[in-house]
């Protein structure tokens, strides 16, 4: 497993590179000082893993999390920060607290080899690198709550002015992208551009039911009713009927 | 009748507001009672001399009881009255006992909530958890990298533990102790930040005898670290400057960085120095912060000069 650790004290990545030392399937590939070069390093590296601090000149960890396309694994990394610890236990993210202890790090490795095993990664074909896949996660934050969400688990993206309104089990936070950003990324044999303001996930359609002048109605598992327009119903049915 | 009944509430009026004004209702019962009785007994003998003098301005006496001679009618009255008056006075004092064991307690309740919320305030202003963990951690690093380091690293944070445990212990300590923990302080930062914090320290050393109140420097210290320098990619400078103006013993931290308008949300560090100067010193010490060129914001205290 590839990793990057990024925190802005030397010091700091030094111990925790030290302390990987023990697990020989994790190989610290990069290291970055602040959330700017650990987006550069990201995208150029392209880690499984990357070790997080949270507190760093410039944007936090959340900040730099939220601005990636799609987010690698993460274990935080924190030496002590109630507000981003509230977050933590609420969404059950994975972290660490410096000084990190041995055996907190063993069990966070440990956890995510489980989640590789169950979720083989379809990394194999890269074709497009790019595009998202299913299995990909971002990273979604609203306020002090924040997420992981894999594409799997989103029924609908909203266009709300140059946000878009993330629809996942009973929340909808906001995130900064626009949806004409979002459709370019995304696979379309999965998510359907339904109308201008809304593009859905086709696994996520409970019921469809005609609508006046020729369109469509989807009804999501979330229970969200959505108008196909004329034209896109078009090219709808042209996709369900292969 | 009307006149009689004004006559008796104006006389408890005179009563009530001489009890206020002797403070009696302050004193402890067994002070007031004997005090009260006698009190009891004069407005009553002026409730009835009035009452007579009343009646005999009007011209209401009964005949019978012109009988009587005109002590034995003002006795009687008196202690006809002093029986009506004695209620009156018994509900006055316990309610203004009740009201008072009800402030009391109330006033008890808010202190020691005050007492609990300051004290809580004070050891988490004086020392950053954040700080505390982050310098073990990098203390861990060094072991390996710099043993020599890391053992004066360990003297460097047992000072300030020590000394922020013992903060509540004395008001004011000498100068000079207080700048030797900013300077181990800053010597911890300095360890995590490497070239990313630069120290300067401009000190007359005639103000090391001075008296300061212990940790605030060090607040003042840690709060430009947090807003000059942790929050900036490259860092940057802190400087610290003591020396005497006029009859004032200045202390100044200087940051770089900028204030943006963002001085409310700087949190217990600013709020409580100046609580603390002005519990100790009353107006006579200041405390400022402001932007003292485009690129350095100063924290600056100014505290009487103690002559020994």
């Amino acid at each position: 497993m590839r990793a990057i650790i990024i925190d802005d004290e030397r010091l700091a990545r030094a111990e925790l590179r030290k302390l990987l030392q023990d697990f020989p399937e994790i190989e610290v590939v990069d290291e970055a000082a602040n959330a700017e070069e650990g987006i550069e390093k990201i995208e150029a590296q392209n880690p499984d893993l990357i070790f997080l601090d949270i507190q760093m000149p410039g944007k936090t960890g959340f900040d730099m999390l939220s601005s990636l396309e799609k987010s690698p694994n993460v274990i935080f990394t924190t030496a002590y920060d109630e507000y981003a610890l509230k977050a933590f236990e609420v969404n059950a993210l994975d972290y660490l607290l410096k000084p990190v202890e041995p055996k907190r790090l063993a069990d966070a490795i440990q956890k995510l080899h489980f989640s590789e095993t169950r979720e083989p990664m379809t990394n194999g074909e890269h074709i497009n690198r790019s595009m998202l896949t299913e299995n990909d996660q971002v990273f979604v934050k609203d306020g002090e709550r924040c997420w992981f969400v894999k594409l799997n688990d989103i029924r609908l993206f909203e266009s709300v002015g140059n946000y878009a309104k993330v629809f996942f089990a009973t929340n909808k936070p906001l995130i900064l992208k626009s949806l004409n950003a979002l459709e370019e990324r995304l696979d379309e044999k999965m998510f359907f551009r339904a109308n201008r303001k809304h593009i859905v996930n086709l696994r996520m359609i409970d019921k469809i039911e005609p609508y006046f002048n020729g369109g469509l109605l989807l009804e999501l598992k979330g229970g969200e009713k959505i108008e196909v327009s004329r034209r896109q119903t078009v090219k709808f049915k042209e996709m369900m009927s292969l | 009748m009307i006149v009689v009944f004004g006559a008796g509430i104006a006389i408890t009026h005179i009563l009530r507001l001489f009890i206020k004004w002797r403070g009696w209702v302050m004193q402890s019962i067994e002070h007031v009672i004997p005090k009260l009785v006698i009190a009891m007994i004069i407005t009553s003998l002026l409730f009835s001399l009035s009452v007579l003098a009343l009646n005999y301005l009007f011209n209401l006496g009964v005949d019978s009881s012109k009988k009587l001679s005109f002590l034995a009618r003002l006795s009687a009255s008196t202690v006809d009255n002093g029986l009506f008056i004695l209620p009156w006075v018994l509900i006055y004092y316990f309610y203004h006992f009740i009201e008072k064991s009800r402030r009391q307690q109330l006033d008890t309740f808010q202190l020691e909530a005050l007492i609990k919320e300051l004290e809580l305030k004070t050891i988490k202003a004086h020392i950053n958890p954040h700080f505390i963990f982050n310098s073990l951690n990098s203390i861990r690093a060094l072991i390996d990298e710099n043993p020599v380091r890391a053992r004066t690293a360990i003297t460097e944070l047992s000072n300030i533990l020590r000394s922020s445990m013992q903060v509540d212990k004395a008001e004011t300590v000498t100068f000079e102790k207080e700048l030797n923990i900013v300077k181990d302080y800053l010597a911890l930062e300095n360890m995590r930040f490497e070239d990313r914090l630069q120290v300067q320290y401009e000190i007359d050393e005639d103000t090391l005898d001075q008296q300061v109140p212990p940790m605030m420097l060090q607040t003042l210290v840690e709060n430009a670290i947090k807003h000059g320098i942790s929050k900036h990619i490259r860092g940057g400078m802190i400087k610290i400057i003591s020396d005497f103006k006029n009859h004032y013993h200045e202390l100044a931290v200087q940051n770089t960085g900028s204030l943006n308008g963002g001085l409310n949300a700087e949190g217990f560090g600013l709020s409580s120095t100046q609580n603390r100067l002005g519990l100790l010193y009353g107006d006579k010490a200041s405390f400022e912060i402001k932007q003292v060129t485009p690129s350095t914001v100063e924290a600056r205290v100014l505290i009487p000069v103690q002559m020994n």
